[in-house]
């Protein structure tokens, strides 16, 4: 089929433009999901005074970003924590381990010695 | 056979914002006239504010007609669905848009823009699409309301009693349709990408707050698909604001009024072309949708609907009665792409947003133990391929793959 051509958008960029009743209800959503995040995270941008398109595109990706940040941050202690748990299982394993191995080689020893005797 | 279905393996679903069917496909009924929509000949009319009947007209514009943007909230739905009569026993008459968006500025002259719809040439990428693949005269948006909850429906099969634009919680033991592919056994890939973080998603009280991972930008659709690596379901969230970003400037594409329609043409042909030249072409799905109409005018009245699970309060409405989610939304345009479907193909089965979950769950699933009464009810746009589906809807039909479609490029 023959290529199908369409035009360049000759649309004028405006940042300034209002934000609409949707931008400004995602800003609400936003301003709930922040609440929920530790302060750290908080954006410091007062989500009210939001009247711009530019001005929610803004908070809305301080936000976004401050959530995917709070989810890997504790993604990252989760994995810390896992390694340090699996750290402490594997040091009391060895110990048992060396434990049991010294004891083995006390038994070995006797059993050589007695082996030893029999002969 | 179902060729086609058989080496399906991706579905992509493309939401737009904000328009109706008569508006942006409307004009084709005079190239097709399978496809419902308008032509001059036709008789629909809309009362205006002196009681003078307004026809639909071409001269839809691309941005700056639509301002202030048209109400879409759920009374201001009701005026337009059933003309401003209330009571028992009432009809859809689609007689209330030019009266509606009367009442946002009281300037009779700009509420007939409401009835203007755009000619073929000025969407190309749209209307070819609708042409030269299969285009549904019947998908109707899933409540007579705004995006949230309608959104809300293309990824839980319900909005849990909402027809308003407030965060929403997830009632379970409802699941989205993320949870359910990512829990399965095996576990199916599923992802939103949404533009860029600037614009970010408009799913945030659930799946943005909870389910990071779940998350994607277009960027990374583009180049999973380059990769050959798409989830088994994506769903892409167009750009919802002019903003700065790192690499430079982005401007709104998802058509939401007052926002550039061209735009909008270029994400569509983009996302298209990325599909078309990946190596998933044979084995992909994209359906193409808007959330709802935004407030424009539309000829089709919705029809009732079985009840959902939950219904509203009787205050959320607005209308002085709770809403059952027993009749849906106003028709909005939407188009399903794949090289097995047939040139000309129009689907008049009824469809909403429902069916986004619907189809994607028995597809990929073969079911799911709960969902709601409305999805349930929901008819789905790709049949399941383990035997259940009705082969006589399935609209991946051909036994040969196409190497007829179409081509879109960008003039400077």
């Amino acid at each position: 089929m023959a290529i199908v051509y369409f035009p360049k958008p000759k649309g004028v960029r405006s940042p300034d433009r209002p934000a609409g009743s949707l931008l400004l209800a995602q800003v609400k959503h936003l301003r709930e999901a922040e609440k929920s995040l530790p302060p750290k995270y908080h954006s410091g941008i007062f989500s009210h005074a939001v009247e711009t398109e530019d001005e929610a595109a803004r908070y809305v990706r301080a936000v976004t970003e401050a959530i995917h940040d709070a989810h890997d941050d504790a993604a990252a202690a989760r994995a810390r924590k896992a390694a340090k748990r699996k750290k402490v299982v594997e040091m009391a394993a060895m110990a048992d381990e060396t434990a049991g191995g010294k004891k083995r080689s006390k038994k070995a020893k006797n059993t050589r010695a007695k082996k030893g005797r029999r002969r | 056979m179902a060729t086609g279905l058989d080496r399906l393996q991706h579905i992509v679903v493309l939401m737009m914002e904000n328009r109706s069917f008569d508006h942006m496909l409307g004009s084709l009924k005079a190239v097709n006239p399978a496809i419902d929509g308008y032509v001059d000949s036709d008789t629909f009319t809309n009362p205006d504010a002196n009681n003078t009947p307004v026809k639909p007209q071409a001269l839809a514009e691309f941005q700056g007609q639509l301002n202030p943007d048209p109400d879409h909230h759920f009374p201001a739905v009701d005026v337009q669905i059933f003309g401003g009569t209330t009571g028992a026993g009432r009809t859809a008459n689609m007689q209330g848009f030019v009266t509606s968006y009367f009442h946002q500025q009281e300037d009779v002259g700009h509420s007939q823009k409401i009835m203007y719809y755009f000619k073929q040439s000025d969407l190309p990428v749209l209307t070819t699409l609708a042409l030269e693949f299969a285009v549904f005269n019947r998908w109707f948006a899933s409540i007579p309301g705004p995006t949230i909850c309608n959104r809300a429906f293309a990824h839980y099969g319900t909005s849990f009693g909402r027809v308003d634009m407030d965060p929403f919680d997830v009632i379970a033991p409802i699941k989205s349709i993320y949870t359910r592919m990512i829990t399965a056994n095996p576990k199916r890939s599923a992802k939103v990408y949404y533009y860029d973080t600037s614009s970010s998603s408009m799913e945030v009280a659930n799946l943005l707050q909870h389910q990071t991972e779940q998350f994607g930008t277009y960027p990374q659709f583009l180049s999973d698909c380059g990769k050959g690596l798409l989830p088994k379901y994506s769903f892409i969230e167009p750009n919802y604001s002019d903003h700065d970003t790192d690499e430079g400037e982005a401007i709104a594409s998802d058509q939401h009024p007052d926002h550039d329609v061209q735009e909008g043409e270029k994400l569509i042909a983009e996302v298209y072309t990325h599909i078309k030249n990946s190596p998933l072409w044979p084995n992909t799905a994209l359906l193409i949708v808007y959330d709802e109409h935004g407030g424009i005018f539309d000829h089709v009245p919705p029809p009732p609907c079985p009840k959902d699970t939950f219904h509203s309060s009787q205050i959320d409405p607005g209308t002085g009665q709770p809403f059952q989610f027993d009749r849906l939304g106003v028709r909005v345009p939407a188009i399903l792409v794949s090289p097995w479907i047939e040139a000309g193909t129009v689907v008049d089965r009824v469809f909403d947003h429902a069916s986004i979950p619907a189809t994607v769950t028995k597809f990929f699933l073969g079911g799911y133990p709960n969902v709601s009464l409305r999805e349930q009810n929901a008819a789905v746009f790709i049949e399941p391929n383990d035997g259940s589906g009705n082969m006589a809807n399935n609209l991946l039909s051909l036994d040969t793959m196409r190497t007829d479609c179409p081509d879109f490029q960008m003039n400077n």
